[in-house]
């Protein structure tokens, strides 16, 4: 079924994610923090189902056709633009980060 | 008459307001923020003035859906402490400008203070127990900022040890307050089960919650918490240990928040809880708790070769004996428990007015003269001849002799101990004893502070400047409050009536059951009566015990220096461990990957645990069947993500992730989610953008990893990496129940209703109006949901200019 294969997608890209959080390379860190979240908005939307058509209803009342859950999606509309606020925001503190510490190796700008 | 909800809680509201807008108008003002601050405290004096002889409660719905709401309370000894917290501070705070002056951190101090007076107003007016528990840590969080003002190691010991014990004490009085509300919620009584004071509260209904109370056995149980909620904040023994290292923070702090406000929300408690709780076990732990630590305390203050340790020893002193004198009551008289709470509320006036004063003192002298050592200082009354009547007045109220102020809180806890004694008999003749051997010793201590003025002046001491005005008005004022109040005594003796004594008949009375009234007066004795005769003693035994000075001081010193009788010596023993630097930096490493690492395997390893205590079962899945599109897109996501980790330059990376990106998009697309695949489209070609104009800035550093850490690595990733997998596939098999407050599932009821329903225009209440669920969801059904995101962009966004643009101007 779908959600196996997604599951098995979704570990993968987690675990991809979470190893380049592991490194000390701070841009990979935010390339690895980028990853997860893309991989938890998808999660989200698969939560849903996957079932259904898509949530856009023509005419008055909640008649016709099945549609897809329309709360996940609304869920997930938000997160993709948080996202983006974190990432950028992880970004400009990565080059605060190699302003003060001439370095993005995160061995050398121990707290 | 009824106090005025607006008045009460622009007091409280005030002081906040003020401290957020410290960090900009310093910018604008610098300096004089101290009187801004001290405007501000002076407003706040000023509104709660206009409340004077208001009692009552006030409460302002807040969330009238749940039933919470904001309640204060107004009486004579919240309007003691709003008066001293915003009086004193308005001359602390300018005070503050002579003193910082050339000092370090101004805006942070000016704020924190701000946001601590507005917190000790709080504690003040709070008529909830968790309004005035929040309030009550508040402090406890301001007097850890200010203590560790100066950054250095003894200051950072000194913060922590204050945070530590007052904090934990905290907690023990929340637990104590639970017990209240759990008991109160059977009361019939009482309206509102967190409501400590006004209508229908615990406090309007004492006897039935005292009843409740000692039924269900909890009496003692919350006299110890609430005890040692109270000790701890106002430094009783043995959690007196924090207030004499708290002397690290700057001079006015220490005046304001460890002599005249903060330590008193301790003595506050008592004095607040004492119409509730007073029984014998009330009389033998407060009455004891205070005495031992007046008399403790006091000897301490002896030993002391600095002088603000000696007034920071001589704080905890008088603390205990507003302790005591809360303590002290009897069921079979009620003369000895007025006697009891008139000792407290009067001392709790008397206290702030003189030791205040004194700390100001403490300030210009180590200002001044360059030193706080008592061996180092002599003299000083030729070059700070103002300086030295200030010092007279203060101290010896400190030392309670006539017709000072402190002498007559002193004589009514001698009368009431000595009552007490009288009527009980037996051991209770033991306090009498303890409260006339403790004032010994305050005696000594402060004719000792008062001896730093006249005698020798020590060669090195060179001359001593007059400090500005801003510098001698606070102290003089205060002086000159606590000389009224002494010269009040010798009028009254005299047939006039100060309006002093009204007002702390009003304080008294909070104290005391309901119903009952207090006909506060207070005189020189012309009578020779039992607490004159302790009186007597006490001065006489002192003044012939002055000469001897150094040998009594160092005779407490040797026993004072016995390890094992020291608090301090269990405390340092205790937390050694954690203070020394070996095990702190094997937890915080400072490696990103050891906290990425703790924080991902811990989530993982409690999500696993919690599958297998719920012994949740994977769902069978039969095939693996894709559609082709989806699994086309799977795989270039899985290979995009795969060639990011393994990129040979950043440029690469950035470019591969967002081929992972674009697939996302595209499953969107294929998962019914057209808005979904728009927005993830704009934000990535945002963030591509974004991610190679940051990346241009930085080194293209590419750190090679070695062969053992690599599998370590992937080893932990792969864990993750399965945990989402189950937790996956666990709940994508599983459909959401439907909530108990809806007919049917959450996704129907927004299918429903979403669009516009027939038989209303395009326009209604309870439904949507548009035919894009997800959009009307956004902005109809959840749009704080939206405001939210809008927000943490602009927060990004500002945190951003913040990082960059101020540390190219230099500024952080």
């Amino acid at each position: 079924m779908t959600q196996f294969v997604l599951a098995v997608v979704l570990g993968l890209l987690f675990a991809l994610g979470t190893f380049l959080v592991l490194r000390k390379d701070l841009v990979r860190v935010v390339w690895g923090l980028t990853i997860m979240s893309q991989t938890a908005n998808v999660y989200l939307v698969t939560m849903g189902g996957l079932t259904g058509g898509v949530p856009i209803i023509s005419g008055h009342g909640g008649q016709g056709t099945e549609v897809t859950d329309p709360l996940v999606q609304a869920l997930v509309l938000t997160a993709i633009v948080i996202g983006f606020g974190t990432t950028a925001f992880a970004l400009g503190l990565s080059y605060r980060v190699y302003q003060t510490n001439e370095t993005i190796d995160l061995t050398e700008v121990r707290g | 008459m009824q106090p005025t909800a607006g008045i009460i809680l622009a007091v409280v509201a005030l002081p906040f307001l003020g401290a957020a807008a410290v960090p900009l108008l310093y910018r604008v003002i610098g300096e004089r923020t101290a009187y801004f601050a001290a405007a501000v405290a002076a407003a706040c004096f000023a509104l709660i003035a206009t409340q004077f002889g208001a009692e009552g409660a006030i409460s302002v719905r807040w969330i009238p859906a749940l039933d919470v709401s904001l309640s204060l309370y107004v009486d004579g000894l919240a309007l003691l402490i709003g008066f001293l917290a915003s009086g004193v501070g308005v001359l602390i705070f300018t005070y503050s400008g002579g003193y910082m002056h050339n000092e370090p951190g101004k805006p942070r101090y000016y704020a924190t203070l701000l946001a601590f007076m507005g917190a000790m107003l709080g504690i003040a007016f709070a008529a909830d127990l968790i309004a005035l528990f929040v309030f009550w840590e508040l402090t406890s969080v301001a007097s850890f900022i200010l203590i560790g003002h100066y950054r250095d190691e003894s200051g950072q010991y000194a913060a922590r040890k204050s945070m530590f014990v007052t904090v934990s004490g905290g907690l023990f009085m929340l637990i104590g307050f639970l017990l209240l509300h759990w008991v109160a919620l059977d009361v019939a009584s009482v309206e509102s089960a967190f409501r400590l004071a006004g209508e229908g509260s615990m406090l309007a209904s004492a006897d039935a919650m005292q009843t409740a109370l000692r039924e269900q056995g909890l009496l003692v149980p919350v006299l110890l918490l609430i005890g040692i909620g109270a000790a701890a904040k106002s430094a009783q023994v043995p959690l007196h240990i924090w207030l004499p290292d708290a002397m690290e923070a700057p001079t006015p702090v220490s005046a304001f928040l460890h002599s005249a406000t903060m330590v008193k929300a301790g003595v506050y408690l008592v004095g607040r809880m004492r119409p509730l709780l007073v029984t014998d076990e009330w009389v033998l732990l407060f009455a004891l708790l205070g005495l031992v630590t007046m008399t403790i305390t006091a000897m301490l203050a002896v030993t002391a070769s600095d002088i603000k340790e000696l007034l920071a020893y001589s704080t905890a002193s008088h603390l205990g004996l507003i302790v005591a004198g809360y303590g002290i009551a009897s069921s079979a008289d009620a003369h000895i428990g007025l006697l009891g709470a008139e000792t407290g509320a009067f001392h709790v006036l008397n206290h702030a007015l003189f030791k205040a004063t004194l700390f100001l003192v403490a300030g210009i002298i180590a200002h001044e003269a360059g030193t706080r050592a008592i061996e180092e200082l002599g003299g000083l009354s030729d070059d700070l001849p103002l300086t030295a009547g200030i010092t007279v007045v203060a101290a010896l109220g400190m030392a309670g002799v006539p017709p000072f102020n402190g002498f007559y809180s002193k004589e009514f806890l001698f009368d009431a101990t000595y009552e007490l004694a009288a009527h009980d008999g037996g051991l209770w003749w033991l306090l009498p004893v303890v409260a006339v051997f403790g004032s010994i010793f305050t005696f000594l201590y402060s004719i000792r502070f008062l001896m730093l003025f006249f005698g020798e002046k020590p060669e090195e001491l060179g001359h001593v400047h007059e400090p500005p005005w801003s510098m001698r008005g606070p102290p003089l004022l205060l002086a000159v409050g606590a000389g009224i109040v002494g010269l009040g005594g010798i009028t009254a003796t005299a047939g006039f009536h100060l309006p002093i004594e009204e007002f702390v008949g009003r304080i008294v009375e909070s104290s005391l059951p309901a119903g009952e009234e207090a006909h506060f007066s207070y005189h020189i004795p012309t009578t020779l009566s039992p607490p004159v005769l302790m009186s007597g003693v006490t001065v006489a035994v002192g003044a012939v015990a002055y000469p001897f000075y150094d040998g009594i001081r160092d005779g407490l010193r040797a026993v004072r220096d016995l390890g094992p009788l020291r608090p301090n010596w269990y405390y340092n023993g205790a937390t050694a461990l954690m203070d020394t630097n070996e095990i702190g930096p094997q937890i915080h490493n400072g490696l990103l990957r050891t906290y990425a690492l703790w924080f991902l395997g811990g989530t993982s390893a409690l999500a696993l645990a919690g599958y297998v205590a719920a012994t949740v079962s994977i769902p069978t899945f039969s095939g693996l069947t894709v559609t082709i599109p989806l699994g086309i897109v799977l795989v270039v996501a899985i290979i995009g993500a795969a060639a990011v980790t393994g990129a040979p330059s950043h440029v690469a990376g950035v470019l591969t992730l967002s081929i992972l990106g674009f697939m996302v998009a595209i499953f969107y697309i294929l998962a019914d989610a057209p808005d979904l695949a728009l927005t993830q489209l704009v934000i990535e070609t945002l963030v591509l953008v974004i991610f190679l104009l940051v990346i241009d800035k930085l080194p293209a550093f590419y750190g090679g990893s070695k062969r053992w850490m690599l599998v370590r690595d992937g080893a932990a990733s792969l864990a993750v990496g399965t945990t989402v997998m189950v937790t996956v596939l666990l709940s994508t098999a599983r459909t959401p129940g439907v909530p108990s407050y809806l007919d049917h599932s959450l996704k129907s009821f927004f299918i429903e209703r979403a669009p516009p329903p027939p038989e209303h225009g395009s326009f209604i209440i309870d439904s949507g109006g548009g035919h894009n669920i997800v959009n009307v969801i956004l902005v109809d059904f959840r749009a704080f949901d939206t405001l939210g995101e809008i927000s943490v962009v602009a927060m990004a966004a500002l945190s951003i200019v913040t990082l960059i643009a101020m540390q190219q101007r230099g500024e952080i």
